[in-house]
């Protein structure tokens, strides 16, 4: 891959309570790419998402990560996020007693974008209906009482408002219906399109990439990057399903790699 | 008019049931300062009118009436069968279940089967009668069979000056009544004390939601006392919003006596600097199948401290009741004190009670997800204490109410108002 | 009389169900021979305990000034009565007409023959590093294996301790976490406390069996305030079980004991107690352990006896990364108000401590649960989980839950919860559907729900306490 990557792990290990989950995974992704990052339940995706993320929860036992030509691997999250990194949860977290909002404004202004108020209800408001959601929920506290397809769309909604420099969808599209999951597909499609953004999607189905150019899929057994390949993995993968990979990680990594 | 004389109320707002003295938190001292003038101060607006201070107590004797017929005295064998029952095991030399004071208090007051007993304050009758003292006339918002009622309580504090409203609410079988009571008063101030004292009575299959928003400046105390009733199939909901006042006294006793009564109770505050929050709630259940929830949220800054009791008493006969308590505070400065008394009394086994408390700083998984959005630690308890502010904007029902909360928000937060123009025009 | 159905007036069926049978523990022998005290509390009957114990001067200071002290300080008021007690009739020292022995063959018949019925020195030869035993206001054996005392390991009566080595460590020590000024019956203990343990374990000594100590009281309306003293070194380890009986009288008897525990650096002991005393019984015993950094206390607690009981375990964690875990069981019958609980201070940081109770109350009687947590603030980064939960067998009992937190660091994770209610009728159901009596379905689910405390017990204390449950829940007699 190239050397002017966005994002790029190297030898990247991590452990939670000291039992290890990721073993020396290796990851690039350019700017303005659309990655996919695959694999069976269990295999350490989440994980690598959140430790990209810079999730105290995990430790991390090796390896380094570089954003945007700087090393973040010893960053804070709150800095990660800051510097153009965005994490998009499978389960975002409810807030009680904090009203949508609020949280939206605290946000933005963590950036030092002062909007003024008037532009800001505009502008949530204008997102909120773009993503077919009703912005009575602006109001309401965070992740209180939201379905899970509601939860998912004020995820996309801080994605469109943030416009990072890279995003990684963690199974955003998991337990979505249909609406729900077009709704999803159009907000990456805005958020492309309005800043030639960069996309790491976590995935283990790939119906949510229809719509989209996938530049590069990486395949994730046991903690382990065992594939990586041109969109066609896809099919593949699709097709076969990750039996190969995970009956002989290493061999197949080498087949798939060759 | 005469000003106030100094008094010390030392038991105000006791929790039913004591434990250790030495953790300070089995009641709240209220000083009243000597001097103060006894303002007027109170505007009222609605279904309300002043006078008829005695239509809550006819209704509460017409349900004593009601009550005893559907619940007749034990039978003198019955009695003897219980008591003998109970003291088969004793003897003289060291009798009885060695009753603490409070569980012989409690059998006592259920023996004595009076509604009008039962009926306390939260704050303690001793402070509620003072507090009926000073307002001098009792509102009365009262809802006719069937019919709703609606009105807007406004208390304007003002600075060396008690100013109090008293204020009664009887909702007839089927009706509704909605109550906002707002307690206000410019930033800070020399001593005063602004409060209310609220009854309110609901009967058969009412429906009473009462919203309490305190603004009070640095300075000034607040006593906020509430007395409930809720018969057959009646339903309280109150909402209390303490954001304001160096010192705060919430009290709040009720008496869930009907079978199926219902009773939510939803508190948020914010304390900073080095205000004082007191909480006393004590719901009783009494009637079967009856249901009380309270939930308190609350920011601690500055070095602010905080006390909460919260009483659920499953009284014997309460078949089928229910009844949860939940807090959740956030700790946001070293110099904070928080006390939390979640307390469940219970003598009868066909209930539930439960309760939690989460106490302490944003929960970890809270706390990566506002990091993954940019937020450090600092930034986000920030957003936790102006989201109550906030918060309490957006659910203010009256216009007097939000209005109030908007403008204590411009103090403590310059610019706040900003965020509400679109509201306030 | 036993498995009795009966129909309540709610129409639902109840299995009548009896009291713990409580022949096991009551019997008794006449005190004829004993020398006793007279009744009631005065300046002389303490220097006469004094003076008989040859103490040293310090001791009966510390005893008269406690006296003072009883005699200043008010009952507290937010418990169970106390007023069945009367002091005056309260004798505060009984002394058995033996001296301490350390074979059983040398102890008299019939205190041999109270140990023997109540299992202690076939526990001692199967499983127990070491064995005190107390009879009424001393100790009447001390024993402890060879192994044991080679690793340096002193397991002693603690009067004869004041004479011996640790002399000036006890007295640095004594009643230092529980000064006579705490409450009322702490006072009380300062003044008349008689026999009770030291337990010394040097540095880095580690004991895999237990050390036990069980207290008999036999005398009618005596009274017991052994002390229990025990100091475990840094890094060292050790588990001390308490056993506690006496035969029931128609008139009050005090138990007034106290524990202090000191626990040093990564240090660890595990404090079990099993409390059945009879239901004429007022235990007021107070118990208390101090942590060092990394040092760990386990509390393991049941109490079934006593017509009275005020029991709350206190924990202070002084050093960083102490911890502290309390599990407890309180088991309420006709006849008894149990107010039980624990205390927890958090005085340093990365403290950990969890509590985890179950209370049960039947046929008129009363349990309590009381907790307090406190944190100081310099308690930074500490946690505390409090959970309790209450079952109520009949309608005419009661379970009350008083808990209290009291924070003052920010940065803490504080959290309790609380649950209270009866056997599910579901639950019942569900049982009877695969086979079981209503009986059996409720018996199960009652061990069911106090499984958490018996799985922490050795094993002969797990079984003794599913006995008394499975007994109580089954109405058998005998």
């Amino acid at each position: 891959m190239t050397s002017d990557a966005l994002l790029r792990c190297r030898g990247l290990s991590a452990a939670v309570e000291e039992k290890a989950i990721l073993h020396e995974v290796n990851l690039e992704v350019a700017q303005g790419q659309v990655h996919v990052l695959m694999g069976p339940n269990g295999a350490g995706k989440s994980t690598l998402g959140h430790v990209l993320m810079g999730d105290p929860a995990y430790e991390v036992t090796a390896g380094e990560i570089f954003f945007d030509g700087a090393d973040i691997t010893e960053l804070a999250p709150d800095k990660r996020s800051r510097a153009g990194l965005f994490l998009s949860f499978q389960a975002p977290v409810e807030i009680p007693g904090v009203p949508l909002r609020s949280f939206l404004r605290a946000m933005m202004e963590g950036r030092g974008e002062k909007l003024k108020n008037k532009e800001f209800r505009r502008k949530t408001q204008e997102l909120a209906e773009t993503l077919d959601m009703d912005p009575a929920y602006l109001d309401r506290e965070l992740g209180v009482g939201f379905s899970g397809g509601e939860k998912k769309k004020v995820e996309m909604l801080q994605l469109l408002l943030l416009q990072p420099k890279l995003a990684i969808l963690d199974e955003t599209d998991s337990g979505l219906d249909v609406d729900a999951l077009s709704v999803v597909s159009h907000g990456m499609e805005l958020y492309r399109e309005a800043c030639d953004g960069t996309l790491l999607i976590i995935t283990h189905n790939t119906r949510i990439l229809e719509h989209l150019n996938v530049d590069r899929v990486h395949v994730m057994v046991a903690g382990r990057v065992v594939a990586e390949g041109p969109a066609t993995l896809i099919d593949e993968i699709d097709a076969q399903g990750f039996e190969r990979y995970e009956a002989a990680p290493a061999d197949a990594a080498e087949s798939a790699l060759r | 008019m005469m000003g106030t004389q100094a008094q010390t109320f030392e038991r105000a707002s006791a929790m039913p049931a004591a434990t250790w003295r030495f953790l300070g938190a089995n009641d709240a001292q209220i000083e009243i300062p000597a001097g103060l003038s006894i303002q007027a101060g109170v505007k009222a607006e609605g279904n309300v009118r002043a006078g008829g201070a005695d239509a809550l107590d006819r209704a509460l004797a017409d349900a004593q009436a009601a009550w005893e017929a559907a619940h007749p005295a034990p039978t003198a064998a019955e009695e003897a069968e219980r008591a003998a029952y109970l003291a088969a095991e004793a003897d003289a030399t060291y009798g009885g279940t060695a009753l603490s004071a409070y569980q012989s208090g409690a059998d006592a007051l259920e023996g004595a089967r009076s509604l009008a007993k039962a009926f306390e304050h939260g704050v303690g009758n001793e402070v509620a009668a003072y507090l009926r003292d000073v307002a001098g006339d009792c509102l009365l918002v009262k809802a006719e069979n069937g019919q709703a009622a609606s009105a807007e309580v406004v208390v304007e504090a003002a600075s060396q000056a008690i100013s109090v409203a008293a204020i009664d609410v009887v909702a007839e079988q089927g009706s509704t009544v909605d109550l906002s009571i707002v307690v206000d008063g410019p930033g800070a101030q020399p001593a005063g004390i602004a409060g209310t004292t609220v009854r309110i009575f609901a009967g058969e299959g009412a429906r009473v939601n009462v919203a309490r928003t305190q603004t009070l400046g640095e300075g000034h105390a607040d006593i906020d006392d509430m007395a409930l009733f809720a018969a057959e199939g009646a339903h309280i909901g109150v909402r209390q919003t303490v954001l304001g006042a160096s010192k705060s006294f919430t009290g709040l006793a009720g008496d869930l006596r009907g079978d199926f009564a219902h009773v939510s109770i939803d508190t948020r505050y914010l304390g900073m600097g080095d205000q004082e929050r007191d909480f006393n709630y004590a719901l009783r259940h009494h009637g079967r199948k009856t249901e009380s929830v309270m939930q308190a949220n609350g920011v601690l800054a500055g070095e602010s401290s905080k006390t909460l009791r919260g009483t659920i008493d499953l009284v014997r006969g309460c078949k089928g009741a229910e009844g949860s308590e939940n807090e959740t505070v956030l700790l946001v400065d070293e110099g904070v004190h928080n006390k939390t008394v979640p307390v469940i009394l219970c003598n009868e086994d066909d209930v539930a009670g439960n309760h939690g408390a989460t106490i302490g700083h944003i929960r970890n998984e809270q706390l990566f997800y506002l990091a993954s959005r940019g937020l450090s630690q600092a930034a986000a308890e920030a957003m936790f204490a102006s989201a109550i502010v906030e918060q309490a904007a957006l659910d203010a029902d009256t216009s007097a109410a939000r209005s109030a909360v908007v403008r204590l928000g411009e103090r403590v937060a310059p610019g706040f108002a900003g965020l509400f123009e679109e509201e306030v025009g | 009389m036993a498995n009795d159905v009966i129909i309540t007036a709610s129409g639902k069926r109840r299995t009548q169900v009896d009291d713990i049978d409580r022949s096991l523990y009551d019997f008794r022998y006449e005190d004829a021979d004993a020398e006793r005290l007279e009744a009631g509390l005065t300046p002389d009957i303490v220097r006469e305990i004094s003076e008989r114990k040859d103490e040293p001067e310090w001791m009966l200071e510390h005893r008269l000034r406690s006296l003072e002290v009883f005699n200043s300080i008010a009952m507290s008021d937010w418990g169970p009565s106390i007023e069945g007690l009367d002091m005056d009739n309260i004798v505060t020292y009984v002394k058995p007409n033996t001296d301490q022995k350390s074979d059983w063959e040398s102890v008299p018949d019939n205190i041999k023959d109270t140990f023997d019925r109540l299992g202690i020195p076939q526990a001692e030869r199967s499983y127990l590093a070491g064995v005190g035993a107390q009879y009424d206001s001393e100790l009447v054996y001390h024993s402890m294996q060879e192994s044991a005392s080679k690793m340096g390991i002193v397991y002693s009566g603690i009067e004869e301790a004041l004479h011996g080595e640790y002399a000036e460590l006890i007295r640095e020590k004594f009643m230092t976490l529980i000064p006579p000024t705490d409450h009322k019956f702490a006072a009380l203990h300062g003044a008349v406390w008689s026999g009770g343990s030291f337990v010394y374990v040097p540095r880095g000594v580690k004991l895999d069996f237990p050390l036990q100590s069980y207290f008999r009281l036999n005398a009618k309306g005596a009274g017991q305030f052994e002390h229990t003293l025990i100091i475990v070194e840094d890094d060292a380890d050790l588990h001390f079980i308490e056993g506690c009986s006496a035969p029931k009288y128609n008139v009050a008897n005090l138990h007034a004991g106290a524990v202090e525990l000191f626990i040093g650096k990564r240090a660890h002991l595990r404090y079990s107690t099993i409390e059945n005393w009879s239901k004429n019984m007022y235990n007021l015993n107070t118990k208390r352990a101090r942590c060092d950094e990394e040092g760990e206390i386990e509390w393991i607690s049941g109490s079934f006896g006593s017509h009275v009981g005020y029991l709350y375990p206190m924990s202070i964690l002084a050093g960083r990364k102490a911890r502290a875990s309390f599990t407890g069981i309180t088991f309420a019958g006709r006849g008894q108000n149990l107010d039980t609980g624990c205390k927890v201070v958090l005085a340093a940081p990365d403290t950990a401590a969890s509590v985890e109770t179950k209370g049960i109350s039947k046929d008129g009687g009363i349990q309590t649960f009381r907790s307090s947590v406190v944190a100081t603030p310099a308690a930074s980064g500490s946690k505390c989980t409090v959970s309790c939960q209450s079952l109520m067998l009949d309608d005419r009992s009661r379970s009350d839950t008083i808990p209290a937190m009291d924070i003052r660091c920010k940065n803490v994770d504080i959290g309790h919860e609380a649950t209270i209610g009866r056997i599910g009728d579901d639950k019942v159901f569900y049982l009877m559907s695969r086979g079981m009596s209503e009986e059996e379905a409720r018996a199960m689910i009652v061990n069911g729900f106090a499984e958490p405390i018996s799985k922490e017990l050795p094993l002969e204390y797990a079984v003794e306490m599913n006995n008394l449950i499975k007994l109580e829940m089954e109405g058998a007699i005998g």
